[in-house]
């Protein structure tokens, strides 16, 4: 094989960019994951185990999986009401409305967890109302799915705006040219076109769901097998030195963003064209 | 059916993108929309299928007043330019796709519908194609497959966006015999867009020709073409030489020389003269008509171009059969217009 001709660069020069990349992800990336896994079972497969099977340790996936079971069915709605709303209708202000829906990334999560807790906290905007009528929202489940919600909210619209955006309108409007009425059309035409990029989307939203800290921890109040989702559990443990338990629950996280990379990394090889551009 | 529109207006901003268009398609007719990009013809085509709505103005079917009735209850077979075919399902089941979006007390049962598209795939000579992805065919297979399953829900009429746009041009032009074929057999009435003026004059019943959202003509292909009703029509349709001239007394002056056969008759003053590069002899200097230099002369078997320049330093492009042997480029000529068509300017 030669040598490209843009590569003009000395070999040692090549071998030491290279070597800085590497690095870099070894450092960074690599050495955590496998600490990580380390830590967990430094002493041993029962210690491990007893770990994660402490019923707070149980608490907290259990109601990781809720938040995220709620939180992530809204968000596919929410997403691809706005993707649709954004890429098949002209309307005023939707500049706008495209700058609102990348809000909660350039935010930080801390930011928007205190928004919730001043608009529906005790001293809150909402507050004497809620508890007038004995709702609890800050330092419980709902404000959790709140803020898990908010900050995961960008994922599924991103991913579908610009691949709608590509598709144009023309296969729905032959749809309803055939007759075709709006279910129809948006479940027969629609959604198998954008199938591949929403389950993109589903998975980004799911593993930033079951992985936020940042606003679930304003909002959640710590209570031990109550308001704990799985990483404010972690923090807790190690905090108290349990490390062999903190890493145990953490291998589980670690699990489920390998597993959401194996699975994008599939989809983006086997359905790359119908990810980004899909062709006529 | 009949497919008639009364005084569109629509409007994009500050951009009209039709002022005030009113025409009617005949029962079995076929008519081509014929004008430049940004003519208003794509529009006004999508304003019949309700794809648009217009500002004012009505579309009527069969004199049944329309404009407010949405796409899918208008009966409009609809074929896309890029041909909108869709991606996910095999050619059978995109040209099954009307039947089977029908309510249910109306649809077929899948026998019926299996049937149908078969039928219609071989209406379209595509009959063994029905399992395959349209990403596995032809640009002209797809035009087919998208004209199939516009039929298939029997339209009350078939509009077509740059039908032919998208292909090559041997493709274009078996296609276009083709489609004119089904047209007939079909007994539809048709309406496409095109800013081919060969293809609207080959495969068009009436052109109407238009210009910046407005009319400009409606005619047969015979008509528009060698009685144009305006410049913009005539400068559209064909190579024309476009010359600057004086009318006096219905006669066309062309750099002061007078010229006969002057058609259609233009009030007089400052006009604008359209002659077609075929419509001129070759004179000797000196001759009555327009006195040119030459400036460059090719020959393509029978036929040669030549290129002259006016007096003024007009360009005048003109073939001729049997040219005067021995020019040399630079030689003093005469041309002599046999038809002239002068519009005021």
């Amino acid at each position: 094989m030669s040598r490209s001709v843009s590569t003009t660069e000395p070999r040692w020069m090549r071998w030491l960019l290279i070597g800085l990349a590497l690095g870099f992800l070894v450092l960074n990336l690599a050495l955590p994951l496998a600490a990580v896994f380390f830590e967990a079972f430094r002493k041993g497969w029962d210690a491990y185990v007893a770990g994660i099977v402490e019923p707070d340790a149980i608490a907290a996936m259990k109601l990781t999986l809720l938040v995220a079971s709620i939180a992530v069915p809204l968000n596919i709605v929410f997403g691809i009401s706005a993707a649709w709303a954004i890429t098949k209708f002209e309307f005023r202000y939707k500049s706008l409305l495209i700058t609102l829906i990348d809000l909660p990334f350039s935010v930080s999560p801390v930011v928007s967890g205190l928004v919730y807790v001043l608009v529906f906290g005790l001293q809150g905007w909402l507050g004497p109302w809620l508890q007038a009528h004995d709702w609890q929202i800050i330092f419980a489940v709902p404000g959790i799915v709140l803020a898990t919600m908010f900050v995961t909210f960008p994922f599924v619209a991103r991913e579908l705006i610009p691949l709608m955006q590509e598709q144009g309108r023309e296969d729905e409007e032959a749809a309803i040219s055939l007759g075709a009425g709006g279910w129809q059309t948006f479940t027969r035409v629609t959604l198998p076109n954008i199938r591949w990029g929403l389950l993109y989307g589903v998975l980004l939203c799911n593993a930033r769901a079951m992985g936020e800290f940042g606003a679930v921890s304003v909002v959640s109040g710590h209570i031990r097998g109550l308001t704990n989702t799985m990483p404010l559990h972690i923090e807790i443990l190690y905090n108290e030195y349990n490390f062999v338990a903190a890493f145990a629950v953490a291998t589980l996280l670690a699990g489920l963003a390998l597993v959401t990379l194996a699975i994008k990394t599939l989809l983006e090889w086997r359905y790359r064209d119908q990810l980004h551009v899909s062709g006529h | 059916m009949t497919v008639s529109a009364h005084n569109i207006v629509k409007h994009f901003g500050a951009f009209t993108a039709l002022n005030d268009v009113s025409l009617e398609a005949q029962p079995g007719e076929f008519l081509a929309l014929l004008g430049p990009s940004g003519s208003g013809k794509t529009t006004l085509l999508r304003i019949m299928a309700g794809l648009e709505f217009p500002d004012s103005g009505s579309i009527r079917f069969d004199g049944v007043d329309v404009s407010t009735r949405p796409t899918r209850e208008r009966a409009v077979g609809f074929v896309f330019q890029h041909y909108a075919l869709f991606r996910h399902m095999t050619v059978a089941e995109n040209v099954g796709f009307g039947l089977t979006v029908k309510p249910r007390n109306e649809r077929p049962t899948p026998a019926r519908i299996s049937a149908r598209v078969d039928e219609l795939l071989s209406l379209v000579q595509l009959g063994h194609l029905g399992d395959r992805y349209p990403s596995q065919l032809s640009g002209g297979q797809r035009q087919r497959v998208a004209l199939a399953r516009a039929l298939a829900v029997n339209p009350n009429i078939l509009l077509l966006d740059e039908p032919f746009g998208a292909l090559d041009a041997k493709v274009r032009k078996d296609l276009r015999r083709w489609l004119r074929e089904v047209h007939q057999t079909m007994k539809l009435t048709s309406v496409f867009v095109t800013h081919d003026q060969e293809e609207a004059l080959d495969l068009a019943d009436r052109v109407v020709v238009m210009n910046h959202g407005v009319i400009e003509q409606i005619d047969t292909p015979d008509a528009v073409y060698n009685r144009p009703a305006s410049a913009f029509v005539c400068d559209f349709l064909g190579n024309a030489n476009k010359l600057d001239c004086t009318i006096a007394n219905g006669a066309v002056e062309i750099g002061g020389h007078r010229i006969e056969n002057t058609a259609p008759p233009a009030s007089d003053g400052l006009g604008v003269a359209f002659i077609r590069p075929h419509e001129f002899d070759v004179a000797a200097a000196g001759q009555p008509g327009v006195p040119v230099t030459l400036r460059r002369l090719t020959r393509t078997g029978p036929m040669a171009a030549l290129d002259c320049l006016t007096e003024t330093g007009a360009l005048i492009e003109m073939t001729t059969i049997e040219p005067p042997t021995g020019l040399l480029p630079g030689a003093a000529l005469t041309l002599v217009p046999r038809r002239v068509r002068a519009y005021s300017a």
